[in-house]
């Protein structure tokens, strides 16, 4: 797919520049005075007068997680039938967005990426409120949110020449690809425009329609997403926004009329959904298609040559960004035990020197959880290693927000639930290991196969690692989050997700069919 | 004076400086083995990448045989042993045909020990030609043999990045100990007129340059006020021990990302009625950056608003964070922020360099100091401030040790003023600070590259 060759990344916002600063902060106080956001209801009805969709679900409301008293956004809780009329109008819509030249399609979805663009500073601003998102990341999941959108146009753009075949005197071969059908799509709260915009994007552009569910702590940033793709002139019931929690969530899994699902969220939900989309219904005629990205437990390897004014940062980012509710978070380091000392030691004090307080504070290197469960869940894990040595950073005092303190413990058995279960929080083990190798035992071991690191200088350990392909994305003398589009193809194996990787030249694949037509063109023994 | 005038006087200036290089020439042979060494660097890239990265991992080895093994693998990767299998390598005609011998060597049972042995010494004995030494303490004879060659010094204190308090505690703990040490070395330290006094009044002996980053983990590129609180207590600290010493407290700039913070919090403090009499500080100007002059102006602007008792040093660098600055603006998609064009590069820094000295001339309490190795920004300086009339003490021209020992030598038999920057550190530290100015030293950007490899001296003096 030569066309990737023009793509460039969206630019990250410049937030070291003072005025670029000020300008973000504007935009978020232009935001407040329009909260709370009111979103309309999936099944096109107008806004009841009960505030609930038209399904009869009630309401849903986001807040913000540093401060759970202000209300970010409302939507209708959309029920099951709100799940099945949303299946119906994208299935009505279908055959017209499926005929559609795929030029058509793709110059609506870059107009799309278009007007993301020109409310970036809004949306960073909304994730900021919604999500709990710092504003770097905030901006950064906006910004890839458009490089999806610009990446996967490029890349149907090049899909609908089809492939070359081998052609042989008398026949023509050609190969198409073909949209399947309805996609679901739930999507995470973690980033909130980025993960649906990439899964919604790469289902439309390729001729299929969508019924979109966000999560339920996200809805305003799902609305932002289908707001543009409508006013770029995707029509209306190609996409369908569905607000809800888990009952609309599981009727489209079980629609018969949904041909395929792209869902990111936890392991337990993923394997659900790939269960209950294998189970056929009356008069379903296809076999359900589900791309799943679920959990990481991803390990970050230290080798004995480790520079540590490298690696501390780097281990501190990738386990502490954004609170470590990102599933290419780091949960555990394994460190040679020549550097395990002094490696654990800076960690402790560069832990202690985090700053956690509200988003919206530029000062601030984490923020709250997104919500009052994860707060207790996460809670709950610490409790469970009650007596263990740990290392903390404050959290702010005299708030309601969601905080959990950044948390490190050193050497706890590997039968302690902090090492073997998905935290989703700002929670990292620290273990010492007798070499590389052992660690890599380690990582191969464990369930999940997400992101992993490899902090070392020599060549031939990286060679080593690299070959083996323990994880999907293997980040090596860096922090191991933050995958670009079209540079760090994400996604992993085991339990982590059913394969293709987002951003990356085969994604596109798993939302088409390939048709291929093999024309005799011998007549009466004369090739014509 | 017009343009054409005042580059005649700079070359007048130029030959005089090239003529003051130690042996009188620019093919000064430097030790065989180094010299063969430095024509290697240049010529060979990945050689190049592979001994920066040798140098870089050595203090990391805990043993010989890691250090052979550390070695042997850059090597082979210069080598161009491939590394993803037969075919994808690249193509042959890009590897380093020395690299591939000398992994050939490495490679031998039974040159493993000396090898390591000499990798150990070679790189070790490098470090040393930039390093004072462990401490102020341990480089006490270096310091003096300086001063009695005519050099006043600044001590650098190399270490390791601080990540955490109690590392940033440390850090102000070791400038401390040095201030005490070098105001108590500077008293033994016979008298040097050019080297003791300026226009402006005395020249403190006691000279120290301090990194912010060093003090605090809290520095953050989008939050530059945080720094402030967390650093305030110790470079306050610093300030008034300068003061009550007598000594002169500088703090050098460094990358993009802590340009604000470090602005900030040491005009902040500055500007306090403690300080208005001492101690003697001074601050770095990045000619690098394309919006350096505006910085110029801000520092202007507050000398100007903030007079006190001890005259402000600006010194003038090209800036050392060059490809960091390039890298992390690709990486991001942002503009980059510093010159492209070498020659714009230095365009700027002699503009830069004019405006400095200007002011001083205006009377402005404010002490230039142009630290470069080029002989042309240097040249520059000089016959500008001739041109000025300003008397020679006026400007003070600043070298580091190891890059710039011959230049310093030049300056002195020029009768003018130098300041070498001295690192001191442990080797560790010390390792660091090699690779990035051997990295500097070799780039094909380089002056001192180009003059070491023989360079025409009218081109090196030529007008940017
Ligand atoms: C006493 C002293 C103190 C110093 N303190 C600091 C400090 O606090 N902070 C700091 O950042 N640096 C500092 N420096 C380092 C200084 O910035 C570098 O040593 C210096 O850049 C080398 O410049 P030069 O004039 O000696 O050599 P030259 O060879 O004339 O210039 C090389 C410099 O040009 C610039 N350059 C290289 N390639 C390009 C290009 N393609 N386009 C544009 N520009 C390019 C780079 O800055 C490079 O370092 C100090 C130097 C000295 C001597």
């Amino acid at each position: 797919m030569t066309a990737h060759a023009t793509f460039r990344n969206e630019p990250a916002l410049e937030l070291r520049r003072e005025p670029v600063r000020a300008q973000a902060l504007r935009a978020l106080a232009e935001l407040r005075t329009k909260l709370p956001l009111r979103i309309g209801s999936a099944s096109g009805a107008a806004w009841g007068a009960d505030g609930a969709g038209g399904g009869g679900g009630g309401e849903l409301r986001s807040h913000n997680p540093a401060d759970p008293a202000e209300l970010i956004a409302v939507a209708p809780a959309g029920t099951a039938a709100d799940a099945r009329a949303a299946v119906t109008r994208a299935d009505a819509a279908l055959t017209a967005w499926a005929s559609l030249e795929a030029s058509v399609r793709v110059r609506t979805l870059q107009r799309a990426a278009g007007l993301l663009r020109e409310r970036r500073l809004e949306l960073a601003a909304l994730e900021v409120l919604e999500a709990g998102k710092p504003w770097p990341e905030a901006d950064a999941d906006v910004c890839e949110a458009i490089d999806f959108l610009e990446y996967y146009a490029l890349g149907a753009a090049a899909l609908a020449q089809g492939v070359a075949l081998l052609q042989v005197p008398g026949e023509r071969n050609t190969l198409r690809y073909h949209p399947r059908g309805v996609h679901a799509v739930i999507a995470p709260w973690n980033f909130p425009l980025a993960i649906p915009a990439g899964m919604v994007s790469a289902a439309l552009v390729t001729g299929n329609t969508v019924v979109f569910k966000p999560a339920e702590q996200t809805p305003a940033c799902g609305h932002a997403l289908v707001q543009a793709l409508h006013a770029a002139g995707v029509p209306e019931d190609a996409v369908v926004l569905l607000t809800g929690s888990d009952e609309p969530a599981r009727e489209l899994v079980a629609h018969p009329l949904v041909h395929g699902i792209a869902f990111t969220g936890s392991c337990a939900a993923g394997q659900h959904i790939i269960r209950a989309a294998a189970e056929p219904h009356p008069g379903q005629r296809h076999v359900k298609r589900v791309i799943a990205e679920m959990g990481g437990k991803n390990c970050i390897i230290v080798d004995a040559d480790a520079d540590l004014d490298d690696a501390v940062p780097a281990i501190v980012k990738s386990a502490f960004g954004f609170a470590g509710q990102k599933c290419s978070a780091a949960a555990r380091v394994l460190v040679c035990e020549e550097i395990a000392e002094p490696l654990s030691e800076r960690l402790a004090g560069a832990i202690a020197a985090l700053r956690v307080g509200p988003a919206e504070d530029f000062a601030s290197d984490l923020s709250a959880v997104i919500d009052a469960e994860a707060v207790t869940r996460i809670g709950a894990f610490l409790e469970g290693a009650e007596h263990a040595p740990r290392v903390q950073a404050q959290v702010p005092a005299g708030t309601d927000g969601h905080y959990v303190p950044p948390t490190m413990f050193v050497d706890l058995p590997s039968s302690s639930r902090i090492v073997r279960e998905e935290v989703f929080g700002p929670v990292l083990s620290c273990e010492r290991v007798t070499s590389v190798e052992a660690a890599v035992r380690i990582v191969q071991e464990g369930d999940f196969g997400l992101t992993g690191g490899l902090f070392t200088r020599s060549p031939r350990t990286i060679e080593y690692v690299s070959r083996l392909g323990i994880v999907g994305n293997l980040y090596v003398n860096r922090e191991i989050t933050g995958a670009m589009v079209g540079r760090q193809p994400f996604g992993g194996g085991r339990l982590s997700g059913t394969g293709p990787k987002a951003g990356g030249p085969d994604y596109l694949l798993s939302f088409v069919e390939a048709r291929s037509v093999s024309e005799n063109t011998v007549r009466h023994g004369l090739v014509i | 004076m017009d343009e054409v005038t005042l580059d005649e006087r700079v070359q007048v200036w130029g030959s005089r400086l090239a003529a003051g290089l130690p042996s009188g020439g620019l093919r000064r042979p430097r030790a065989g083995a180094e010299q063969l060494m430095m024509r290697w660097l240049i010529g060979d890239p990945r050689l190049r990448a592979a001994l920066f990265r040798f140098v870089d991992v050595r203090p990391a080895c805990h043993s010989r045989s890691e250090l052979v093994r550390h070695l042997s693998e850059l090597l082979e990767e210069a080598g161009g042993r491939e590394r993803f299998g037969a075919g994808e390598g690249p193509v042959d005609g890009e590897h380093s045909g020395v690299a591939r011998r000398l992994a050939r060597l490495t490679g031998r049972r039974a040159l493993e020990l000396p090898t390591a042995a000499a990798a150990a010494l070679g790189v070790a004995s490098m470090a040393h030609r930039f390093i004072a030494g462990e401490d102020a303490e341990a480089a006490a004879g270096e310091l003096r043999s300086l001063w009695e060659h005519g050099r006043c010094v600044t001590l650098d204190l190399l270490g390791e990045a601080t990540l955490t308090e109690g590392e940033g505690e440390l850090y102000a703990e070791r400038c401390t100990q040095t201030l005490r040490t070098l105001a108590q070395l500077g008293a033994a330290w016979q008298p040097a007129p050019m080297l003791d006094h300026d226009g402006l009044g005395p020249l403190p002996r006691a000279n120290l340059s301090v990194k912010v980053s060093a003090l605090t983990p809290h520095l953050r590129a989008n939050a530059p006020r945080r720094a402030l609180e967390a650093a305030r207590e110790r470079l306050l600290a610093l300030l008034r021990l300068a003061r009550e010493l007598d000594a002169h407290l500088h703090v050098d700039m460094e990358s993009l990302d802590t340009r604000e913070s470090i602005t900030e919090l040491f005009l902040e403090l500055l500007a306090r009625d403690e300080f208005v009499a001492g101690p003697s500080a001074g601050i770095v100007l990045q000619a690098y950056l394309t919006d350096s002059e505006e910085q110029l102006e801000r520092l202007l602007a507050w000398v100007e608003g903030n007079p006190r008792g001890a005259p402000f040093t600006v010194r003038l660098v090209k800036g050392a964070y060059w490809d960091h600055e390039v890298v992390l603006a690709a990486q991001h998609g942002w503009r980059t922020p510093v010159f492209t064009d070498r020659r714009a590069c230095d365009r700027h820094y002699e503009h830069l360099t004019r405006r400095l000295l200007d002011a001083r001339a205006g009377g402005l309490a404010l002490r230039p100091a142009i630290a470069s190795h080029n002989l042309r920004s240097l040249a520059h300086a000089l016959a500008y401030a001739d041109a000025l009339r300003l008397e020679p003490e006026a400007v003070e021209l600043q070298v580091l040790r190891g890059l710039g020992d011959d230049t310093a030598a030049a300056i002195n038999a020029c009768g003018r003023r130098v300041r070498v920057y001295c690192p001191v550190g442990d080797l560790v530290a010390g390792m660091a600070y090699l690779v990035r100015r051997l990295l500097e030293n070799t780039s094909n950007d380089s002056f001192l590259a180009a003059l070491g490899s023989g360079a025409d001296l009218r081109l090196l003096l030529e007008r940017p």
